[in-house]
């Protein structure tokens, strides 16, 4: 069964446990700038604070409800398409969909083009532009630890409960159950977005002024290069024995040395 | 012997190919018995199913026992954090909220800010020393360095039984006249003990208590201590109902910080707007408190905002070791030195705030004499029932003429929270309470060095006993006894809540209840 995780914004405290838990499980790098950052700061970028060692991050937003100004932390990482986008992109099948959920890559069958970060509705995707032999990095939703029936890293410190990882079908229900209880916005932010997500997003205060691309397409991405994408291959060799034919055809009766 | 060089022998196809055949083949064996060759199969070649990047074959640096943290705000005053060093191993969400009951005493989502006393044990207890205090010491190295700046320094009751562990002595070791030598070498002007304002908030407090008792003053009674901004912030957060019990006398520390900007000034002629004020204590939320803007009493009595804050910075007793190891002091070899006069001389009343209990017994002596007119008896000096690590201890002193006076003294603010709950159903039976936000009070405050092990009741017990051993070798045990107090009364303030006294030594406390939302039940609670 795909598994997901469920991102319950107003429970979310800013403690960062997440993005230090997905620095040590996956043994990423410290920046000395990126590490004096604050969760306001980051909001303030356009990359939302994500860097090829920086896979997840968590952004503070301030805004107004009811009269009051309040504050939300809201964690950015990738979303795990269930269709995803950058895989369908990719023809060297560097990125691949697994069955439980998670968009995973490898560096080693990459050739570098770069379609995927083109591809990526949400701009997830970062390019390690100052190395010799470069790759694309982004949250991997711990494929090794949910494959052993682990839940991810960042889910496994949270201290308040503001992300939980469980079956995506179950979250969705969570999640509209939730909102209904709290009184949130009603939208699951995930639940149809480029035609599905693996991580579901709830909140009390919009989405749109929280940096969310809530005005992405709900089709699945690759449905929109599908039907002609798979005409290729027949249109190419069909193409080439017009063209044989032709040549064939012209050089019918003439001798060799013409 | 025939040499075999230029012999040539015969090498067939046949038997060329049977070699190379029977060494690939070996090959083949021993690779495929250590695991090394598997034949790829379509599961386990690259881009099969069960496909893994190779980067997750190894396992990661992953902590056995992870459990998250508490949340700090980038703009806290007093602590900060280093998410590089943090392992996320959740002992500061164990000791905020069982032991300080503040981290999870509140409803998500957070209104404006975290809820945070700046009491700074989650410094105590963090095992990789991610969380420290927020480093003030170039500041105070700035302003040394200034000649126009008369730079004066206050020293807490605790720092002189910490600052040597610091330095490899051993745990509640008394380096009183060294602190004080390291100090006047680092270039600190002038030296003052906040011994003197303890003693001087005893008198401040004292009377206040008795006036109450008489109802000369309309406050309620039992009245709380206000020495710990810990303490006075959490009260502040979630007790607002009963600010009014808190005592209105400030601190040591800011007591001692408006008079250095006033009668200190005056007495020495120093112009007010060049004095420096810094205070090196045992805790990080001092460094919340001389923030507050209540706290800016000389700038208001002098009539002149070019005055700074009372006290400028707060330096823990951390800081001062690093300032005193950054300046190359051989502290060890230190001659004992003493502390400038005017206000330098604390008692032994005056010393032991830096444990549980020692402002109460302090309180006690005075109290004793502010009533009867006469000196306590030595039973006073020793009053066993309030000393100890329990979280809550409770005494009934016989004072003459009012009869038994039942005081309680607390440290930990979970268990501050229990008593509250009681006091708020009505069931306070003491006249006075002494409540300090670290378990055992300032010797093991936020700011104190950090011990190897994790914090224990036997190092808080070693650094307690220190202190009682500094009161029961003083010639002076009771703060009314102190010659500087009564000096100060009688050229500076006249008498104890005098309209000077209560302008320069006394302060008001705001309800915060509107920046959280409090947690509404056990049952309801989110985390």
């Amino acid at each position: 069964m795909a598994k997901g995780v469920l991102v319950d914004i107003p429970k979310c405290i800013g403690c960062e446990s997440c993005s230090v838990a997905c620095k040590l499980w996956n043994e990423l790098e410290w920046d000395e700038q990126e590490k004096c950052k604050t969760a306001a700061d980051r909001a303030k970028e356009p990359n939302n604070g994500l860097w090829p060692e920086e896979w997840t991050s968590i952004n503070r937003f301030d805004l107004e409800k009811d009269g009051e100004s309040v504050a939300r932390y809201v964690k950015a990482q990738c979303m795990h398409c269930e269709d995803p986008a950058c895989v369908s992109s990719c023809f060297s099948k560097a990125f691949q969909k697994l069955p439980e959920g998670p968009v995973i890559y490898d560096q080693s069958l990459c050739v570098g083009c770069r379609y995927c970060m083109m591809a990526c509705p949400f701009d997830i995707l970062r390019y390690e532009w100052k190395k010799a032999i470069p790759g694309v990095r982004k949250c991997q939703m711990c494929a090794t630890r949910v494959a052993n029936n682990q839940e991810t890293a960042c889910t496994s410190v949270c201290p308040t409960g503001a992300i939980t990882f469980g079956d995506r079908e179950e979250l969705l229900a969570e999640a509209k159950k939730r909102i209904k209880e709290h009184g949130y916005v009603d939208r699951v932010f995930g639940e149809k977005e480029a035609g599905g997500t693996s991580w579901l997003y709830i909140s009390d205060t919009p989405f749109e002024q929280m940096r969310f691309r809530t005005d992405v397409t709900t089709k699945p991405l690759p449905s929109y290069t599908e039907g002609y994408m798979k005409a290729t291959p027949f249109v190419g060799v069909g193409w080439a024995a017009i063209l044989a034919g032709l040549y064939v055809y012209n050089n019918k009766g003439k001798e060799p040395l013409d | 012997m025939a040499s075999k060089a230029g012999q040539v022998k015969n090498l067939s196809r046949r038997s060329f190919l049977k070699f190379v055949g029977g060494t690939a083949g070996l090959v083949g064996i021993s690779l495929n018995l250590t695991g090394c060759g598997d034949p790829a199969t379509a599961d386990e070649a690259i881009g099969g199913n069960g496909w893994m990047p190779t980067q997750y074959n190894a396992p990661g640096n992953w902590p056995t026992s992870v459990r998250g943290r508490v949340p700090i705000d980038p703009e806290n005053p007093a602590i900060v954090r280093d998410d590089q060093k943090c392992i996320l191993c959740g002992q500061c969400i164990e000791v905020c909220e069982r032991i300080q009951s503040v981290f999870g005493n509140y409803e998500l989502p957070i209104k404006k800010e975290f809820v945070c006393v700046n009491c700074g044990q989650c410094i105590q207890w963090c095992p990789s020393g991610a969380i420290s205090e927020r480093d003030d010491v170039n500041k105070v190295f700035k302003a040394l360095a200034d000649p126009n700046v008369t730079v004066v320094v206050q020293t807490a009751p605790a720092t002189r039984i910490g600052l040597g562990e610091e330095f490899g002595m051993p745990v509640g070791t008394n380096v009183q006249g060294k602190q004080v030598a390291a100090l006047r070498k680092l270039g600190f002007d002038v030296v003052f003990d906040t011994n003197f304002t303890a003693d001087l908030t005893i008198m401040e407090e004292g009377t206040e208590l008795v006036k109450r008792v008489t109802g000369e003053l309309h406050h309620p009674i039992p009245q709380m201590t206000s020495c710990c901004p810990g303490w006075v912030k959490f009260v502040e957060y979630f007790y607002p109902e009963l600010i009014p019990n808190l005592s209105s006398a400030k601190s040591p520390q800011q007591m001692e910080g408006a008079l250095i900007k006033t009668y200190f000034a005056e007495k020495k002629e120093v112009d007010p707007k060049k004095i420096f004020s810094v205070s090196i204590m045992p805790c990080t939320a001092k460094k919340f408190e001389c923030q507050r803007p209540e706290m800016n009493s000389a700038s208001k009595e002098l009539n002149d905002s070019n005055v700074s804050p009372d006290v400028d910075v707060v330096l823990t007793t951390r800081e001062l070791a690093r300032m005193i190891k950054r300046a190359g002091i051989d502290f060890a070899s230190l001659p004992e030195e003493e502390y400038d006069k005017l206000m330098g001389t604390g008692t032994g009343a005056g010393v032991i705030f830096g444990t549980t209990g020692g402002v109460m017994e302090a309180a006690v002596r005075s109290a004793y004499f502010l009533i009867t007119g006469q000196q306590p008896p030595a039973a006073l000096w020793n009053l066993t029932p309030v000393r100890g690590m329990q979280g809550v201890k409770e005494a009934a002193v016989n004072i003459p003429g009012v009869g038994d006076v039942k005081v309680a003294v607390i440290s930990g603010l979970a268990n501050a929270r229990k008593v509250m709950d009681q006091m708020k159903a009505g069931n306070a039976p003491w006249a006075f309470m002494e409540i300090m936000a670290c378990p055992g009070g300032c010797e093991y405050g936020g700011g104190q060095p950090r011990a190897s092990s994790p914090p224990s009741d036997e190092d808080r017990n070693r650094r307690a006993a220190s202190l009682y051993n500094i009161d029961a070798k003083s010639k002076l045990r009771n703060s009314h006894d102190n010659p500087e107090i009564k000096q100060i009364y009688a050229d500076f303030l006249t008498a104890p809540m005098s309209e000077k006294a209560e302008e320069l030594l006394h302060t008001h406390y705001v309800s915060r209840a509107d920046d959280f939302i409090p947690k509404k039940s056990e049952e309801n609670k989110l985390f």
